[in-house]
């Protein structure tokens, strides 16, 4: 049995998986970004007890695995609370949270490292704020921020197949039940490897091509 | 006429302005000296209004004003191009805002300062000299009535500082007012209208550039006789 012949035999199962997998990834990439983005932006621009919880949230996480914070919100804390969620939820909430973390650790480097030099120069020469926002910060955090963001997005795709341990029934889970049925590991597991190399490896060559094009252009020296 | 009148500005404990009174005049040079330390780079960006004054007042043509830009415009020593802009993006961007001649301005500027060949380049594609011209003409083409500009020469071999040095007196002939800080005290006492001493955060003797040969303080004696050794 080839690889072809896997895909066509199991497609409906394959892609029953690949639209959970989707699924997860844009809810853990929406929000992320977005509420990533504005824990970053309240951090830089509200008093620091605003920024410094966010902050110190971001420090804590980074000492848990993400397994171990996965399967704490699925077992303990839903035993602890005696309610049951549906696993998709817990992988996507446990996974948004990680990212979002992760996000607002990005802005908020960039925010907080922007030459304020650019600022001054748009000042005395009159800029409006749309346009110093619009023209001058925006592309300059833009450039700076968009090739570590889309390498995270990546690395949460690849994240998300942890879900697969909590029984959330995408891509992964789906492959290693096929294999159950068949025993074909060398052809699944290939088939799953190309998967992924197909999305990923694009995303990570635009992130590096976009890291060389614009870090080039943003040293003053 | 910027007028700085009776200036104080502190930070924490440090006393930097400690009274300051200047007056930059409508086509004239106002250069500025004094040793490292003094005050001179806080002045400039109180009289632009990048820093409030602890006391006293900054006026423009007589009333105060909190944004002049970019009747008042700046150029700093480190030069502040954007850089993910071109050159010829730098100086158009904020131009667009405040000339409507700018299309037509620039080419002026380009024959002016000699930046044909550079000018679409990125600023980090350029040397500090083509940089140099590209913050000068940037500020130019706001039609600023006054320039203030901070050692801008200090990063030049001594070719490309005679000819931006130049182009400055091309300023005064236009009516705009320069405010100079500058170590080149050749160029002081040859181009400059006023000469503006600085020492412990205050004016301490200002005049015509005869006051360098000629000092009445012992304070801009002692400024001087170092300076000749340094020479």
């Amino acid at each position: 049995m080839t690889v072809w012949d896997i895909l066509s035999n199991y497609y409906p199962a394959f892609l029953t998986g690949l639209s959970v997998t989707l699924k997860l990834c844009l809810i853990i990439w929406g929000s992320g970004l977005l509420i990533g983005s504005a824990l970053a932006l309240a951090g830089i621009k509200c008093p620091r007890s605003v920024g410094l919880p966010s902050r110190g949230f971001s420090f804590f996480l980074g000492g848990v695995p993400l397994i171990v914070f996965l399967f704490w919100l699925h077992y303990p804390v839903q035993a602890m609370f005696d309610v049951v969620i549906d696993p998709f939820y817990t992988a996507a909430f446990t996974l948004s949270v990680v990212n979002l973390f992760a996000v607002a650790d990005i802005v908020r480097g960039a925010l907080h490292d922007f030459p304020k030099q650019y600022l001054i120069a748009a000042r005395v020469t009159g800029l409006t704020r749309g346009q110093t926002i619009f023209k001058i910060q925006l592309p300059l955090i833009l450039r700076e921020i968009l090739p570590p963001l889309l390498l995270l997005q990546v690395a949460m795709l690849h994240t998300s197949l942890f879900a697969s341990l909590i029984s959330v029934e995408e891509i992964f889970r789906v492959a290693q039940r096929i294999n159950a049925q068949i025993y074909r590991p060398v052809e699944i597991y290939t088939a799953l490897g190309v998967f992924f190399l197909a999305v990923c490896l694009p995303i990570n060559g635009f992130a590096l091509w976009l890291k060389s094009r614009f870090t080039r252009n943003l040293s003053e020296q | 006429m910027l007028s700085a009148r009776n200036i104080h500005k502190s930070y924490q404990d440090r006393v930097i302005l400690n009274g300051v009174d200047v007056d930059i005049a409508p086509g004239q040079i106002s250069c500025v000296i004094g040793p490292s330390g003094t005050g001179k780079t806080t002045l400039l960006r109180v009289l632009c209004q990048l820093e409030k004054e602890d006391a006293g007042e900054i006026l423009v043509d007589g009333e105060q004003n909190t944004a002049p830009w970019p009747k008042v415009t700046a150029v700093f020593q480190s030069l502040f191009l954007w850089p993910h802009l071109t050159l010829r993006e730098n100086i158009m961007l904020p131009a667009r805002n405040h000339n409507p001649q700018a299309d037509k301005d620039i080419e002026g500027l380009i024959k002016l300062f000699e930046m044909n060949h550079f000018i679409d380049h990125y600023p980090n594609q350029s040397s500090i000299g083509q940089r140099q011209r590209v913050a000068l003409a940037r500020a130019l083409i706001l039609n600023p009535k006054y320039v203030l500009l901070d050692e801008i020469t200090s990063a030049l071999d001594v070719e490309q500082t005679a000819r931006i040095l130049t182009k400055l007196t091309h300023l005064k002939e236009r009516g705009i007012g320069v405010f100079l800080i500058t170590h080149h005290l050749g160029f002081a006492k040859r181009a400059a209208d006023q000469i503006i001493f600085m020492s412990d955060g205050k004016v301490t003797e200002q005049g015509p550039p005869a006051i360098l040969q000629t000092p009445t303080t012992e304070r801009l004696k002692q400024f001087m006789s170092l300076a000749e050794i340094g020479a």
